[in-house]
């Protein structure tokens, strides 16, 4: 079975939040002020500043930096009002998934090349939280990695932000716990396009 | 936090009924039952962590943590302030309520009034909760909030200095429902300062759902006596008050024992015959319970003895009980404005009233598809959400004499003080009504164009463009089909609203939308339809292996895009291609044929043709208002919320979309259609995935 990482608590009053943050919270909200602007929002472009920025002080992370197109599918799958940006809770929650994987990725990059290899990945995304069947593996070895079967950190962790998302989306749609949801044309749409 | 996900879920649980006043929304998922049984259980007193016993529940500037007003106050539960504390004595009356030291006085009013009426009292204050049976210090309220009732939590610590509570109390003291209801009104605006500067009208809102409209009877309407009977009979609050020109003046009493600036309740409208003529008669009650009016038609004024028997016996009314008759002419001399709170017919349990109809959508506005701000931008205006409204039946007893359709539209924004802290407050908004054409009328799928608004004039509007919580107003319209649009007053401004119509006779209201849907041409090519120039392109691309990757594709796109001018693009993403091979890629290979891959270059051919006839001003991209033109063309209609969903998926921070992500999303729209169908195999039109499917499906 999955395990996606737990889901945040629900948001409380913003004043509510600054009152009982620790010091490193508090760390993090001047961080993102910085970095979200006016509009206290995270578009996909500035996503991809702060995340390349991060990864070129790691050279143990192989990466030819994160895409435009990669960023904008993970601001995607955590949006739920479709106005393409990420407000705070959401950015928190993003940034301590790919803190997580990211000690992930190095311990389970066995031979030290930088990327993770077809051979690496099970084990790796298992340590994620998603341990998958081969075809999956098969699959996401096949959209994600370069033609020698390779996966560089930024593809690396836009698979697990989808993954993680869509994980996250099946459970909260599986109201009544049954382990099936039903979605019609509007709402596969709705779900798939925005992704 | 799941996204989407969760708007569907929630969407979902609406459509079940979640939401009503009969089963509201858990505000922060707290559930009253539970919490009170785990409390009772464990033999303690509920302590509510979301909305602490802290400074910072009380405020944030006057009322913040550390400041004067704040100083030496103590948090305690009526238990701890009198040795027999009540929730509510011999049913709520208007003395349960005094005011503190909070400039709520706006909500005072509000609460004051739902005194007066025990269905309405009823909805807000669930029964059940007392200081005896069940204590554990956990009580619950339900108010209105943008279209959906939401039940608040909350614990008994109320703020007090020297053993007295801060805000409102009872005159009595130890009868504790009221300022339980205000704190639970507190929690849900976040803080008690919150709460300070509000409006009458929003706090009759929050209570009863209803929807408020004001009178200024400095231009009162022509039908204004008729309006008040009418509301009368349908159960509305009605409030009525005098103006103050300075505070000094608040409470002042006139010669003629009127108070001003204090909020009176409208009671009864009629009519009598005096001197040969009908007079109209309207009674006020002063919430005091005393101080009443001493000019005409006051209780034992001699205007009662030249009416007739039957008159006198059916209005007249003498004692000392704060209500009091004025003739109609004198009342809008003396008063300055009326406040009718119209009530939604599920408030109204009795058959006595006649209920307005009602009609409710929700909508969004958002930056580059659906805000397309008002009639002045004619551009975006028509990308605005569209309802229809169907008006059928003429009111009885027209106001007037002339038959017609009475409606009040109402254009609510939502959470916009939730934003306060960020610098951005309410937006400008109003609303547009037209006449719906008759080549249209009783369709329901589609979006009127652009066209259609350039030529057809609006048949009515709201009053302005204003930036408060709620815009309504009220017309009458003979019947027909209207098409409603909400809108902010600049384009671009993302917003949540709500619209609501009240209409005195049964009204069809609907959104105005796009079926969702797909007509895919296929293209037709087999291995003798390619030219030998398309052959040795071919094996000059695709090198040895005589195929192509999404690699190769990724080198080949951009080269091609990279001559042309007169489209702008930064690339083709390898995401993208990925897309396109997995679109076209029959034998799962993750590679194109040559076949396939001539199929994929003549769809490429249409969209780029598309997408250079709407860029109208050759700048090589394409505004992402017309996204829903550009999508239609090439063969899909979407919904508002999908084509709000893929501008902002596709678009750039500039409201454009360039000619690299116009195909990324054509291509995964046309992907993701075939994949649905492919799976609905029964054509059912919904269905239904295991965690494994779901996930195969999705990562694709």
């Amino acid at each position: 079975q999955f395990l996606p990482s737990d889901p945040p608590p629900p948001r409380r009053p913003v004043q509510y939040a600054e009152q009982h943050e620790s010091e490193e919270e508090r760390q993090f909200r001047k961080v993102f002020q910085q970095l979200a602007g006016d509009d206290m929002e995270v578009s996909p472009s500035e996503l991809m500043n702060i995340l390349n920025k991060i990864v070129c002080r790691h050279g143990d992370l192989k990466t030819d930096g994160f895409s435009m197109e990669s960023c904008r599918s993970m601001v995607a799958v955590m949006d739920s009002d479709s106005t393409g940006k990420l407000g705070f809770h959401e950015f928190k929650y993003l940034w301590n998934s790919i803190k997580k994987w990211q000690g992930v990725y190095k311990q389970y990059d066995a031979d030290r090349s930088g990327t993770i290899g077809a051979l690496e990945l099970p084990g790796a995304f298992q340590a994620a939280g998603f341990p998958l069947n081969d075809q999956l593996y098969q699959m996401i070895i096949r959209r994600y990695s370069d033609e020698d079967g390779n996966m560089d950190f930024d593809n690396y962790i836009g698979c697990l932000v989808r993954l993680d998302a869509m994980c996250r989306a099946f459970q909260t749609l599986d109201k009544d716990k049954n382990g099936t949801i039903k979605v019609d044309i509007k709402e596969w749409l709705q779900l798939t396009m925005y992704s | 936090m799941s996204g989407v996900a969760s708007k569907l879920q929630r969407d979902r649980a609406r459509a079940a009924g979640v939401g009503t006043n009969g089963n509201a929304v858990k505000y922060m998922n707290q559930d009253f039952d539970c919490l009170r049984n785990e409390c009772l259980q464990a033999g303690k007193l509920f302590t509510d962590e979301t909305f602490p016993a802290l400074a910072s529940s009380l405020g944030f500037d006057e009322l913040g943590p550390n400041s004067s007003k704040t100083h030496g106050v103590s948090w305690k539960r009526p238990t701890e302030l009198c040795s027999s504390p009540q929730f509510i004595v011999g049913g709520a009356s208007r003395t349960d309520i005094c005011q503190g030291a909070l400039g709520d006085c706006w909500l005072l009013a509000a609460i004051a009034s739902l005194t007066l009426n025990e269905d309405v009292l009823a909805r807000v204050v669930p029964s059940g909760q007392s200081f005896k049976e069940n204590y554990a210090g956990i009580f619950h309220f339900q108010f209105w909030q943008f279209g959906e009732w939401v039940d608040v939590v909350i614990d008994d610590r109320l703020p007090t200095r020297n053993g007295k509570l801060l805000f409102v109390h009872s005159a009595e003291g130890s009868e504790f429902w009221s300022a339980l209801l205000e704190k639970a009104y507190a929690k849900v605006n976040s803080s008690y300062e919150a709460l300070s500067g509000g409006s009458t009208t929003e706090g009759f809102e929050d209570f009863t759902g209803g929807i408020a409209e004001n009178h200024d009877l400095k231009k009162p309407h022509p039908q204004l006596f008729k309006i008040i009977q009418k509301a009368l009979r349908r159960g509305s609050l009605l409030g009525c008050s005098i103006d103050i020109t300075s505070s000094a003046e608040t409470e002042a009493v006139t010669s003629q024992k009127l108070v001003k600036g204090h909020a009176y309740s409208i009671t009864a409208a009629d009519e009598v015959e005096y001197q040969g003529q009908q007079e109209k008669l309207i009674r006020i009650r002063n919430p005091w319970g005393q101080v009443e009016w001493t000019g005409p038609w006051s209780d034992n004024s001699q205007q009662w003895s030249s009416t007739s028997e039957a008159d006198r016996t059916r209005l007249s009314n003498k004692s000392e009980d704060g209500e009091f008759w004025m003739s109609f002419s004198d009342f809008l001399r003396h008063y300055s404005r009326v406040e009718i709170c119209n009530l939604t017919p599920d408030v109204l349990t009795s058959d006595e009233y006649n209920k307005w109809e009602l009609s409710k959508y929700e909508g969004n506005w958002r930056s580059g598809s659906t805000a397309g701000g008002c009639r002045n931008y004619s551009d975006t205006f028509w990308s605005n959400p569209q309802f229809v409204l169907k008006l059928e039946d003429v009111d009885d007893d027209p106001d007037d004499g002339e038959d017609g359709c009475t409606v009040l539209v109402g254009l609510i924004q939502k959470n916009r003080r939730k934003y306060r802290k960020m610098g951005e407050d309410m937006h400008t908004i109003g609303f547009a009504i037209y006449e719906v054409p008759e080549e249209y009328a009783g369709k329901r799928n589609v979006h009127l164009s652009k066209n259609f608004f350039l030529r057809n004039q609006s048949k009515a509007r709201s009053e302005t463009f204003v930036n408060l919580r709620e815009v309504c107003s009220r017309f009458k319209l003979p019947p027909g089909e209207y098409l409603v649009v909400p809108s902010t007053f600049e384009p671009h401004k993302n917003g949540d609203f709500c619209l609501r119509v009240f209409s005195e006779k049964q009204a069809e209201t609907q959104e105005l939308d796009n079926e969702v849907q797909a007509k895919l041409d296929e293209v037709e090519i087999t291995e003798g339809d390619v030219d030998d120039k398309f052959r040795k392109l071919f094996s000059n691309l695709a090198g040895q292996d005589s195929e192509i990757s999404a690699f190769e594709l990724r080198n080949i796109l951009n080269k091609v895009v990279s001559k042309r001018s007169e489209i702008k693009t930064d690339g083709f993403s390898l995401e993208t291609c990925r897309t396109m091979v997995n679109l076209l890629d029959k034998d799962g290979t993750g590679k194109l044929g040559m076949v396939e891959f001539k199929i994929l270059w003549t769809k490429i051919e249409g969209y780029l043709n598309i997408y250079r006839n709407k860029d109208v001003d050759h700048s090589g991209t394409m505004s992402s208002h017309e996204m829903r033109v550009a999508i239609e063309e090439a063969g899909f209609t979407l919904n508002n919320v999908l084509l709000q969903s893929v501008v902002a998926r596709y678009s750039e921070a500039d409201l454009t979309v360039d000619f690299d992500n116009f195909v990324g999303c054509l291509v995964r729209l046309e992907t993701m259609f075939k994949l649905f169908k492919s799976i609905d195999t029964e054509k059912s039109g919904s269905v239904e995935f295991t965690l494994l499917a779901w996930m195969t499906f999705t990562m694709i």
